[in-house]
């Protein structure tokens, strides 16, 4: 069990470290890595959870493909980085106070009601050792939970329909090769044959 | 899932169906013929009319029917909603065929989009459990932030995409938040299970009020209440008119919906909690909607503070937390959203070559350029005013009804007084079609398809206000 | 079941430690002068044409989305492929619809030449 304590404060820790940076560093590219370390972290989270399946899509979605995206924006939107901080100091007043009164807010709840709810949530059972996440998600997600799983092919199919919408140009002028229109090329389309007559021969 | 399950939710099935056919004949019609995607929309909204109408055969279906484990319920409510979103957008379709041309996005992701929107809110309108109500929501949002941004190179119209995105997202993110705290606390994603679990346990878990809180921060982004209104002025100015008018009318039907399944649905035991919060951002709505668009000389932002305030009177009737208030909000949200589909169907109709008409001047004596639509509008504005006889007044009445039923009788006060201040911006217009000289005089006028559905827009807002009983009868049976 | 991932976290500790101690060991004893030329960047030889850091084609990011698009598809397809056997037909035409759901956006950007490199 300790081991397992110590695993989870030291992964916790990095988290919450690297989340900070994330929002705390200068260079928007640095944010994105330290976002993968706090996905990263998250992950292992999971799996001490016994979340495994769904630790490994985070660090393969999430690390693997949607920080690829992050980055490709970065380069793309070509972000001045002396800007980036602007009015940073300016704002900080009216951001510290807006936090102060939430932070303010948060905590009159919690002294008002006064009851944390930690004790109303035993600690789970320990999940025995043949237990797999995935088998659970398996048996959940095509059944019980199939609306929900079609309408999230749906929600990917208008991620496909947008993009394009947004994304795609035509480009005019462009000379690509077409390999059904070399397939159908014909000869009486290309050749043409023409009666000349021929030099140094006489005509009978 | 059988057999059941499919008929019950037969509406989402056909739309979802229909899209993706859609999709698929768009590939092989050509540019010429894009004519052809409009009426097969139009044809897909009918047949949904109608399959809803028709209910599910094999059930009494008065009473709510659950489906796929739980995740879908079809009652009443959904029903009606559902009907008047398919009419809402069978009129966004025809009022924008026309400006789509003129302004280059004639193209059929336009119309691809707009249907899978549909789905989105329907999907909303009948979630029974949290995963379906994000779902939903997500679906619904995507597609409406690419639309808003197919307009591509339009600097103003990306800019509004980028907010609606951001904002859009960052309520997701509290939406999802909160679900998980109410998870946490109820052990339930199940709406009737979590109501089930608070009956048991109490209202007094921390965690649980913690989830209210994000739940309710969440659903005042979607409707646009104040303080969680930035983004619908910016959005609704720079959004494509027709997306405006989309943005306007079917999403607020869906996020009347979803406030019902999870405020009263699941949370109803927490009401003591949720009408405060209510409360607050109702009154500062009214208040901030209708002083804002006093100041506006840009009609679009001017008709969004009018949304914040209309949507502040939607809270109230909510936060009565009777079933009579449930039923007014809902015929309040219903009718204005009939209403604003007409307002933004006259300013898609001032736009033309490529100009979109959103400035308070351009509406400089339209009684000379068209009386007809200059009548037309000034019926529409004028129910938006809430003027006796007209629908608006209906809705206005009935909210302040209910609220003044459980023994609010100030807060009533303060939003008739809000709504008169609100009226002035309206009749503003009506003296700018009436009295002032136009700018330009050359008449305007638009296809006959167009007429003929602006025409039976505003006059179904004073047929609504005249003959308001059965629509009444049914929005109060909902409940 | 947390036993099995032993050898990630002995993995993970070793090449985290080796990492901070080459980098820690490099930074300690290795030395280092630098200068102007040194640090300037060096492109065979000659000054340098443009920033490096230039931007990217917005076509690239259409080919990220679709990939992460299909790549989800996959990910919902193992917890299925695991309990085949339990969940029956009713699962096995949920798959099949998914499928085609987004077999239709293949369709459809395959058409609209969002797969054609120009």
């Amino acid at each position: 069990m300790l081991i397992q304590e110590i695993i989870f404060y030291a992964f916790s820790i990095i988290m919450i470290v690297a989340a900070t940076l994330v929002i705390s560093v200068r260079n928007p590219v640095y944010s994105v890595l330290y976002l993968i370390l706090t996905f990263f972290s998250a992950a292992a989270l999971w799996i001490l959870l016994g979340a495994e399946f769904l630790a490994i899509i985070l660090v393969l979605v999430y690390v693997g493909a949607v920080m690829v995206l992050f980055l490709f924006v970065l380069m793309m939107l070509n972000v001045d980085l002396s800007r980036v901080n602007e009015g940073f100091v300016k704002n900080l007043p009216l951001g510290l106070l807006v936090a102060a009164i939430m932070l303010a807010e948060i905590l009159v709840v919690l002294w008002y009601k006064g009851r944390t709810g930690i004790e109303d949530f035993p600690i789970p059972e320990p999940l025995s050792a043949d237990y797999s996440n995935t088998a659970e998600i398996g048996q959940r997600l095509f059944t019980q939970y199939l609306w929900p799983f079609e309408l999230a092919g749906i929600v990917l199919l208008v991620a496909i329909v947008a993009a394009i919408a947004l994304t795609m140009r035509k480009r005019e002028g462009v000379k690509t090769q077409s390999i059904p229109k070399q397939v159908q090329a014909d000869k009486r389309d290309r050749v043409k044959l023409i009666d000349m007559p021929v030099e140094g021969v006489e005509d009978k | 899932m059988n057999w059941q399950d499919l008929q019950v939710a037969a509406p989402e099935i056909i739309v979802l169906l229909m899209a993706c056919g859609l999709l698929i004949l768009d590939l092989f019609v050509s540019e010429q013929r894009r004519g052809l995607i409009h009426l097969v929309s139009l044809l897909i909204l009918a047949l949904a009319a109608i399959i809803t109408l028709r209910g599910i055969p094999a059930i009494d279906a008065v009473t709510p029917v659950m489906a796929f484990g739980d995740t879908y319920v079809r009652d009443s409510m959904g029903d009606l909603l559902k009907v008047f979103a398919y009419l809402l957008m069978a009129m966004m379709l025809i009022y924008s065929r026309h400006y789509l041309r003129q302004f280059d996005m004639y193209r059929s992701e336009y119309y691809a989009l707009a249907l899978f929107a549909l789905l989105g809110a329907m999907v909303l309108i009948s979630a029974a459990s949290m995963i379906t109500i994000y779902l939903g929501l997500e679906l619904m949002s995507l597609s409406l932030y690419a639309m808003v941004a197919l307009k591509r190179d339009d600097k103003v119209a990306t800019e509004a995409a980028m907010k609606y995105f951001i904002l859009g997202s960052m309520a997701s993110g509290m939406l999802l938040y909160g679900m998980s705290m109410i998870y946490g606390a109820t052990g339930s994603l199940q709406i009737h299970e979590i109501s089930q679990a608070i009956a048991n346990q109490g209202s007094d878990n921390m965690i649980l009020l913690l989830g209210l809180v994000f739940t309710v921060v969440a659903l005042a982004f979607k409707f646009g209440l104040v303080p969680f209104h930035m983004w619908v002025p910016d959005v609704y100015q720079g959004a494509p008119a027709p997306v405006t008018l989309f943005i306007s009318s079917v999403p607020k039907l869906a996020a009347f919906a979803m406030t019902i399944r999870l405020l009263q649905d699941s949370l109803g035991g927490l009401h003591g909690d949720w009408q405060g919060m209510l409360l607050m951002v109702g009154v500062l709505s009214i208040a901030l909607g209708n002083l804002a668009a006093l100041a506006q000389s840009n009609i679009k932002r001017m008709l969004a503070y009018s949304t914040i305030a209309h949507m502040g009177f939607v809270m109230l009737g909510l936060l009565s937390g009777t079933p009579e208030g449930y039923g007014a909000s809902m015929f309040y949200v219903i009718t204005y959203a009939l209403m604003s589909a007409g307002a933004f169907g006259v300013v898609i109709f001032m736009s033309s070559k490529g100009i979109e008409a959103d400035n308070l001047d351009d509406y400089k004596g339209l009684n000379q350029r068209n009386p007809w639509f200059a009548a037309m509008f000034a019926l529409l504005l004028l129910s938006l005013a809430g003027v006796p006889v007209l629908v608006g007044f209906f809705a206005k009445w009935l909210v302040l009804q209910a609220v003044v039923n459980v023994g609010m009788t100030w807060l009533a006060l303060v939003a008739v007084i809000f709504s008169v201040i609100g009226a002035f911006y309206y009749l503003r217009v009506i003296k700018l079609m009436y009295f002032d000289k136009a700018d330009i005089e050359t008449p305007i006028s638009a296809p006959s398809d167009f007429r003929a559905v602006l025409t039976g827009n505003a006059l179904l807002v004073l047929v609504l206000g005249i003959f308001s009983g059965p629509l009444i009868a049914a929005c109060m049976a909902a409940f | 079941m947390l036993s099995e991932y032993w050898p990630v976290i002995i993995f993970l500790a070793i090449s985290v430690g080796l990492g901070t101690a080459l980098l820690v060991i490099g930074g300690l004893l290795g030395p280092s002068k630098p200068s102007v030329e040194k640090s300037s960047p060096y492109e065979c030889g000659f000054e340098p044409f443009a920033d490096a850091r230039m931007k990217f084609d917005v076509r690239f990011y259409l080919v990220a989305i679709l990939f992460i698009v299909f790549d989800l598809e996959i990910a919902f397809f193992i917890p299925w492929a695991v309990v085949m056997e339990d969940v029956g037909l009713t699962a096995f035409a949920a798959v099949v619809i998914f499928t085609l759901e987004l077999a239709i956006g293949l369709a459809y950007l395959w058409k609209k030449g969002a797969l054609e490199w120009e």
